[in-house]
C-alpha cells in the first residue's frame, strides 16, 4: 500500500489537548454544502438513541478497498440508510463490523470514529446530484 | 439576522484558511508541508493552534524570533503542538521552510509593518494587503471557493466539531495531493490513480492478491440532438465493480434494452445509481458523452 495514514502519530497528544473547546461552530451549519464528496451520514436510529449519527467516508475506504467488497461481497444496497444496520449485527461480523474487528481495521469500541456527525444530521449522501438539486434553491431563497 | 453576522465570520474565516497570495515561489516547499501537516490543526487554530494568516495571534510569537519559532516547530511546545506536527519523518529543513511559510502569512494577513520589522528572517515580499470584503461582492457567488473543497472533517460542516474522534480523522487533502486530481467530485480521477498504482484497492476483503477479472467492452449510446454519443466502458467499471453490481438490477446485459435518459440519471437512477454520488458527478459531462458525431455542429464542439 502507498498510502500511510500519518494522522497516527498525532493522535494522542491531540485527543489530550482536545479537552480545550474548538471554536469553529458558526461555519459550520449543516445548510452548508461543502462536506466531502461521497461522505454517507447514516442516521436511521443513532439520534433517537442519544449517539451521534455515522458518517461514513468512500473517499478513504475506497483507497482500501474497491466497491464490489462492499457493494457485493458484504450486501450493503447502494441506498444511504437502505441497509438497516445497527450495533449488534456489527459485534456480529456484519457490515462496517466484517472489517471493523480489531484484525481488518480497529475494532468496534472506537465508537467516536464512527458517531461523529453533528447531531440532527439526515441520513444522506454529501454533494449527490439529488443534494445540489433540493438544497440550491433554499440557499438562493435566504439571500 | 443571524445570517448578516455570520457572513464576515465566514469571509474572515476563508482568509484565515487560504493561503491566498502567500505563496511566494521560495515557499513552495514550506506550503506543501504546510498543506500536508500543519493544516490539520493550524488552519482551524485547533487546540489553540495559531490560525495561518492570522496576523495578531502570530505577532508576539514572531517576536519571540524566528529560531525560537522552528524550535517549537522541531521539538514540539506544550501542551498540544507535537515535534514536528507528528511528522516525525520530515527532514528539519523542510519544516523550517513551513514556518517560513507560515510566519510569511502571518505578515500577508498584518497591515501594520510592526510584525514585519520584528522578524529579520523571513523574506517577506510585498503582497497586498487582504482586506476582507463583503460576501456579497465576492467574485464567485455559487461556485465553490478552493479554499472551500476538500476540508478537513472538522470543518465540513457535518462532522461534530465537538467530539474528539472527529480530529483523529484524515484530512482529505493529505491523500489527495498525492493522487491525479480531477475537476469535480472528490477532485480525484479515481481511474488515473488505480491505473497507475498509485493506490492498491483490494478486490477481497482480506485477500491483497486477488484481482480482478477486467472486461473490455465499450457500448455506445447514441444520443439525439447535438451533444455526441455516450461511451459506456466495462473496463473502467469492471476494475471497481462486480458484474452483480449492475447486473441485471440496473440494466439488462444487452445492448440498447435500456432506456437511459438525462433525467432519470440526475435523478439518482441507471448510470445516476453511481454517478453524481460516489463516481465521478454528473456535472462532467464530456467523461460521458466522448463520442463526437459524424454530422458535426462545427462551432460549439470544443467549447467545455
Ligand atoms: C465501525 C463504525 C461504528 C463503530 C465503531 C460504532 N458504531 Fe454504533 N453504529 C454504527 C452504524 C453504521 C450504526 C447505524 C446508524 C444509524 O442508522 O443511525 C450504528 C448505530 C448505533 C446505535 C443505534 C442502533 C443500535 O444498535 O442501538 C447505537 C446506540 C450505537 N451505534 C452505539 C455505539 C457505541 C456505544 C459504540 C462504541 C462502543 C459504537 N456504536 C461504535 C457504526 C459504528
Ligand atoms: C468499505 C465499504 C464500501 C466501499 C469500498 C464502497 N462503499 Fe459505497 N457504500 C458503503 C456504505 C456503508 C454505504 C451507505 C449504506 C447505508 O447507509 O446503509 C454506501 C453507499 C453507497 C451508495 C448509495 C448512495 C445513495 O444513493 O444513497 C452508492 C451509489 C455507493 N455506495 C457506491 C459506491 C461505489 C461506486 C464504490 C466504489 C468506488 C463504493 N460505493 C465503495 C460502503 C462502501
Ligand atoms: C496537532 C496539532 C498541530 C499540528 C499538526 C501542528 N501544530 Fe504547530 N502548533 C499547535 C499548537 C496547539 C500550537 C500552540 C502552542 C502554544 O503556544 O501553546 C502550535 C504552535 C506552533 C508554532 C508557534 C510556536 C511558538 O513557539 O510560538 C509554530 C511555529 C508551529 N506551531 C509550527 C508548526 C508546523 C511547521 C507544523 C507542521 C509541520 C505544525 N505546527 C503542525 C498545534 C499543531
Ligand atoms: C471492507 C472493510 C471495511 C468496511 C466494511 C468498513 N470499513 Fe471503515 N475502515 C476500514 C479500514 C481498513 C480502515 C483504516 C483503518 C486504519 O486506519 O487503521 C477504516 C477506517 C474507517 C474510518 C476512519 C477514517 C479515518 O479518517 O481514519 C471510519 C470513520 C470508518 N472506517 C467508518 C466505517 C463505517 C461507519 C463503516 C460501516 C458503515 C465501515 N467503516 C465499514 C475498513 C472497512
Ligand atoms: C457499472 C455497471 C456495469 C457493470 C459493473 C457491468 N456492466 Fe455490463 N452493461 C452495462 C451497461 C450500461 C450495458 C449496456 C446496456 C444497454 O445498452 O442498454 C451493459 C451491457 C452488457 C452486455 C451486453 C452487450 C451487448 O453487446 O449486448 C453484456 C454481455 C454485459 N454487459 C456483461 C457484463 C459482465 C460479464 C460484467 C462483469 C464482468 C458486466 N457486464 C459489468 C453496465 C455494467
Ligand atoms: C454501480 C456504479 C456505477 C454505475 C451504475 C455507472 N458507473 Fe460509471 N463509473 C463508476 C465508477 C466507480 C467509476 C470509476 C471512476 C470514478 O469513481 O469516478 C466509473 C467510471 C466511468 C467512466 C470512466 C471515466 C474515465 O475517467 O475513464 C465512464 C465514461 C462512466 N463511468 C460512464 C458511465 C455511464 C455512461 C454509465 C451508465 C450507462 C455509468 N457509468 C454507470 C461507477 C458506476
Ligand atoms: C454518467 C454519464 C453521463 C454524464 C456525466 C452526462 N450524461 Fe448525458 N447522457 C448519458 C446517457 C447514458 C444518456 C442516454 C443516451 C441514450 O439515449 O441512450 C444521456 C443523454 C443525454 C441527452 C439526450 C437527452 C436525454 O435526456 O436523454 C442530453 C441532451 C445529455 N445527455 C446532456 C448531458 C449534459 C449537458 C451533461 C453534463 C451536464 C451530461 N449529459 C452528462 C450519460 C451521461
Amino acid at each position: 500500500m502507498t498510502i500511510r495514514h500519518p494522522g497516527a502519530s498525532w493522535r494522542g497528544a491531540l485527543a489530550a489537548a482536545l479537552v480545550v473547546t474548538i471554536c469553529i461552530g458558526g461555519i459550520g451549519t449543516s445548510g452548508d454544502a461543502r462536506a466531502e464528496y461521497a461522505d454517507v451520514v447514516i442516521n436511521n436510529y443513532s439520534d433517537a438513541a442519544g449517539m451521534r449519527p455515522v458518517i461514513f467516508p468512500h473517499w478513504f475506504h475506497r483507497i482500501r478497498f474497491r466497491c464490489k467488497v462492499c457493494h457485493a461481497d458484504l450486501g450493503f444496497q447502494f441506498k444511504a440508510g437502505g441497509n438497516e444496520i445497527n450495533m449488534v449485527k456489527i459485534i456480529d461480523g456484519q457490515f462496517c463490523g466484517a472489517c471493523h474487528n480489531g484484525d481488518i481495521a480497529w475494532s468496534v469500541e472506537n465508537c467516536n470514529l464512527c458517531h461523529s456527525g453533528k447531531p440532527g444530521t439526515p441520513t444522506q449522501v454529501h454533494e449527490s446530484t439529488i443534494q445540489k438539486l433540493a438544497i440550491q434553491p433554499q440557499a438562493g431563497g435566504q439571500q | 439576522m443571524n445570517r448578516t453576522l455570520r457572513i464576515p465570520a465566514l469571509a474572515l474565516a476563508i482568509l484565515g484558511c487560504a493561503p491566498f497570495g502567500a505563496a511566494h515561489a521560495q515557499n513552495d516547499k514550506g506550503k506543501a508541508i504546510y498543506d500536508k501537516v500543519c493544516v490539520a490543526c493550524h488552519s482551524a487554530g485547533i487546540a489553540g493552534a495559531p490560525k495561518l494568516g492570522d496576523a495578531k495571534a502570530w505577532e508576539p510569537r514572531i517576536k519571540a524570533g524566528i529560531d525560537a519559532l522552528y524550535e517549537s516547530a522541531l521539538k514540539g511546545k506544550a501542551p498540544a503542538m507535537p515535534a514536528k506536527g507528528g511528522a516525525t519523518d520530515v527532514p528539519d529543513a523542510d519544516i523550517k521552510a513551513a514556518v517560513d511559510y507560515m510566519v510569511a502569512a502571518a505578515k500577508d494577513g498584518a497591515s501594520a509593518p510592526a510584525a514585519a520589522a520584528a522578524a529579520p528572517a523571513a523574506q517577506a515580499a510585498p503582497a497586498a494587503p487582504t482586506t476582507p470584503r463583503p460576501a456579497a461582492l465576492s467574485f464567485n457567488r455559487l461556485l465553490k471557493p478552493a479554499s472551500k473543497r476538500n476540508p478537513p472533517p472538522p470543518e465540513d460542516g457535518i462532522h461534530d466539531p465537538d467530539n474528539d474522534g472527529t480530529h483523529a480523522l484524515q484530512p482529505p487533502l493529505q491523500v489527495f495531493e498525492s493522487l491525479p486530481r480531477s475537476n469535480a467530485g472528490n477532485r480525484v480521477d479515481w481511474v488515473k490513480a488505480l491505473d497507475n498504482n498509485l493506490i492498491a484497492p483490494r478486490w477481497d476483503r482480506t485477500d491483497p492478491a486477488a484481482a480482478p477479472v477486467v472486461m473490455d467492452l465499450n457500448i455506445v449510446r447514441e444520443v439525439k440532438g447535438s451533444m455526441p454519443d455516450v461511451v459506456y466502458p466495462h473496463k473502467q467499471h469492471t476494475a471497481w465493480l462486480d458484474c452483480s453490481n449492475c447486473h441485471p438490477q440496473i440494466f439488462i446485459p444487452q445492448k440498447g434494452a435500456n432506456q437511459i435518459s438525462m433525467a432519470a440519471i440526475l435523478l439518482g437512477q441507471k448510470c445516476g445509481v453511481c454517478h453524481g454520488k460516489v463516481a465521478f458527478p454528473v456535472s462532467e459531462c464530456r467523461i460521458c458523452h466522448s463520442k463526437k458525431k459524424n454530422v458535426m455542429p462545427v462551432k460549439n464542439a470544443q467549447a467545455n
